[in-house]
């Protein structure tokens, strides 16, 4: 129980058409992810799915029913907002407890299902407050507890860390995907954040302008990107993008990632000047000027003693390059 | 590091005296002065004077025992501050729930023409007084009146009265104008407090199964209930000030019988005089006296009762 069906989901709010055609199948027990540019569709989408909006046409199947008329409440989902979107006037053991409470479940039952999920997420202290006393990432805590208290088959969050600072975000990351482990359920997830979908997700889903660009794994995007969009929009620093006629090569673009070019003082494939260089400890970010290839920027492990003005040499890895069409889709990729 | 000695560093700082800030509030403090505080003293003093043998004397709260002790004044403030607490709870009953129903409706986010509808309702409280007061009793006069001739027409005629005749239902007919001139103050407060609560909260609550009726009883109604409070706070002070309707409906005596007989007009009659009946202004300031510990009573219990209790959420 707890899988998904979309079939050609269009959206549109009055002539403009938000979501323009989307097809996805989730399957019981997944962790999928959203992820896309700000104003893709991703919450329209998930939304959608919610039952808080009306698909223009299309239709949406959870466990094989069509959802299309049935009350968000009776679909057996649950959604995290990235505002928490708590009840201010009730506590937070209510909070957790109304949706139990208006289905008319028994209040010994309902104690022992807020109790559970307040352990799950060490909520106990706090479920004689209201949410005003809480700090932001209980509060995110709360929201989350009030979706597992449902049972739900399908877990929805929206950007549900994005109000939260660094240290809690890996945290509450960590949690999810323990929850995710212990509930075996079914979860889709809407992120901004690159770290977020590549380690939490069993599939990505890559949204741009209403559409799907690709499904994967996080690895599958990684090595093998569909296309120009997908290339560039997973994997952080940007992947290189140069022209295939500089290069010498029959695709329109060649794609290379930050990791897969190396540097040397002595002698490369392309002769560069250095123009920036960020030093993060981990990894050494080098920002180059090439005269064949225009700008690039290369990801080196560790710690690495260039400067700007310096002159090096670049060499690709052997099969990291990814080559791409007029149409901007992938040819073949390194590997 | 001493922590001690950073303290009494911040102590030792003199703040230079803010002269200005007093320069500043001085024309708003005189104005107010003038035009409220000294008015409010001097009738409370009045309160405390009467002639006495042809002598302006002070008679302490003898003032008083003749207003409640005299059967005839007895009666007349009794009658009056019984047909106001009538007022302020036929507003509280019906415009104020009437209101937050009106406030819920507009807030649906489908409603078409909501912005005419907001407009339409407030309208009659930018009405003056008068105007309102003689549309109705155009409306409903059993003479030349257009109620009994459209109530003819859907066949209600043996339903009409002459409402604002009659002592029984006078009082309610002028509480029920004086509603329909003021629904749209607490309907466009609630509609703030609603348009305030956020959308993802709502739709949290469609997620819970908390829809329709259930909605409102336990989502919307808690998160409003402080703007619900100054509604009621407003009403009181408004109906224990009221006079200007029923004056410019009834007259200043308060017809039929003094069955519209509230606070304020008596306050009238009894400072400036009416018609037989000659001006008192001990009387009239003993009134008024008692108006404001009324309304002092009324706003203190709400200010330290009520509003302490309620909490206000941030969202
Ligand atoms: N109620 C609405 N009426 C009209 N247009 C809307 C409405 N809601 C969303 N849109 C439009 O739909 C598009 C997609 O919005 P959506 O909220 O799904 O984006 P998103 O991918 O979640 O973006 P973000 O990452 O910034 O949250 C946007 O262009 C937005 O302007
Ligand atoms: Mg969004």
């Amino acid at each position: 129980m707890g899988s998904l069906q979309l079939q050609s989901i269009r959206k549109a709010y009055g002539g403009h058409e938000v979501l323009k055609g989307i097809d996805l199948e989730v399957k019981d027990g997944e962790f999928v992810i959203f992820v896309g540019p700000s104003g893709c569709g991703k919450s329209t989408l998930l939304r959608t799915i919610a039952g808080l909006e009306d698909a223009t046409s299309g239709s949406v199947q959870i466990d094989g029913v069509e959802v299309g008329h049935v009350a968000p409440a009776k679909r057996g989902i649950a959604m995290v907002f990235q505002s928490y979107a708590l009840y201010p006037h009730l506590t937070v053991k209510d909070n957790m407890g109304l949706g139990l409470k208006q289905a008319g479940v028994p209040k010994p039952e309902i104690e022992e299902k807020v109790g559970k999920a307040a352990g799950m997420l060490s909520l106990e202290p706090y479920l004689a407050r209201r949410p005003a006393e809480l700090s932001g990432g209980q509060r995110q805590r709360v929201a989350i507890g009030r979706a597992i208290v449902r049972e739900p088959k399908l877990f929805l969050f929206d950007e549900p860390l994005s109000n939260l600072d660094a240290a809690l975000r890996v945290n509450t990351r960590l949690e999810i995907a323990r929850l995710h482990r212990s509930l075996k359920a079914t979860m889709i997830y809407v992120t901004h954040d690159q770290v977020e979908a590549m380690t939490l997700a069993d599939k990505i889903v890559v949204l741009n302008g209403g559409r799907i660009e690709q499904v994967g794994s996080p690895m599958e995007l990684y090595n093998r990107p569909a296309n120009l969009f997908v290339a560039g929009f997973i994997g952080s620093p940007q992947m290189n993008f140069i022209d295939g006629e500089r290069f010498g090569d029959s695709a329109k673009t060649v794609g290379i990632r930050p990791e897969h070019i190396g540097l040397s003082r002595d002698g490369g494939q392309w002769k560069a000047k250095v123009i920036h260089v960020e030093h993060l400890g981990a990894d050494t970010i080098v920002y180059l000027e090439s005269d064949e290839v225009g700008p690039l920027t290369v990801r080196l492990f560790g710690e690495h003693r260039y400067a700007a003005d310096d002159v090096v040499h670049a060499t690709p890895v052997i099969g990291g390059m990814h080559r791409f069409d007029a149409e901007g889709r992938v040819i073949n990729s390194g590997r | 590091m001493k922590p001690r000695e950073t303290t009494m560093d911040v102590s030792e700082i003199k703040r230079p005296r803010r002269w200005h800030i007093l320069v500043f509030l001085l024309p708003a403090l005189i104005v107010y002065t003038a035009v409220m505080i000294l008015p409010l003293i001097e009738t409370l003093r009045q309160s405390f004077y009467n002639t006495v043998d042809g002598q302006y004397a002070f008679v302490g709260l003898g003032n008083f025992q003749v207003l409640f002790g005299d059967p005839r004044w007895a009666a007349d403030f009794w009658n009056a501050l019984r047909n106001n607490c009538v007022f302020f709870l036929i507003h509280m009953v019906v415009q104020n729930p009437i209101g937050i129903a009106l406030a819920a409706m507009l807030s649906i986010p489908k409603l078409r023409f909501s912005a005419f509808y907001r407009t339409a309702i407030f309208l009659p409280t930018l009405l003056s007084f008068v105007i309102v007061g003689f549309i109705w009793k155009l409306i409903l006069s059993p003479i030349w009146g257009v109620a009994p001739f459209l109530m003819d027409i859907v066949g209600l005629k043996w339903l009409f009265a002459p409402w604002l005749g009659r002592p029984d239902s006078a009082l309610i007919a002028v509480s029920l104008i004086s509603v329909w001139q003021y629904i749209g103050i607490p309907m466009m407060l609630i509609y703030a407090a609603l348009l305030n609560i956020p959308d993802e909260v709502i739709e949290a609550a469609e997620l819970d199964g908390v829809t329709g009726w259930s909605q409102f009883w336990k989502i919307k109604l808690p998160l409003i209930l402080p703007a619900i409070g100054i509604i009621s706070i407003l009403t009181f002070v408004g109906n224990f000030n009221a006079f200007d309707l029923i004056y410019t409906v009834q007259g200043a005596l308060a017809g039929p019988d003094k069955s519209t007989d509230i606070l304020g007009t008596l306050l009238y009659r009894t400072f400036f005089g009416f018609q037989l009946q000659l001006g008192d202004r001990s009387m009239g300031a003993t009134i008024a006296a008692i108006m404001f510990l009324i309304i002092l009573a009324g706003v203190s219990l709400y200010l330290f009762a009520i509003q302490r209790r309620m909490r206000r959420y941030q969202f």
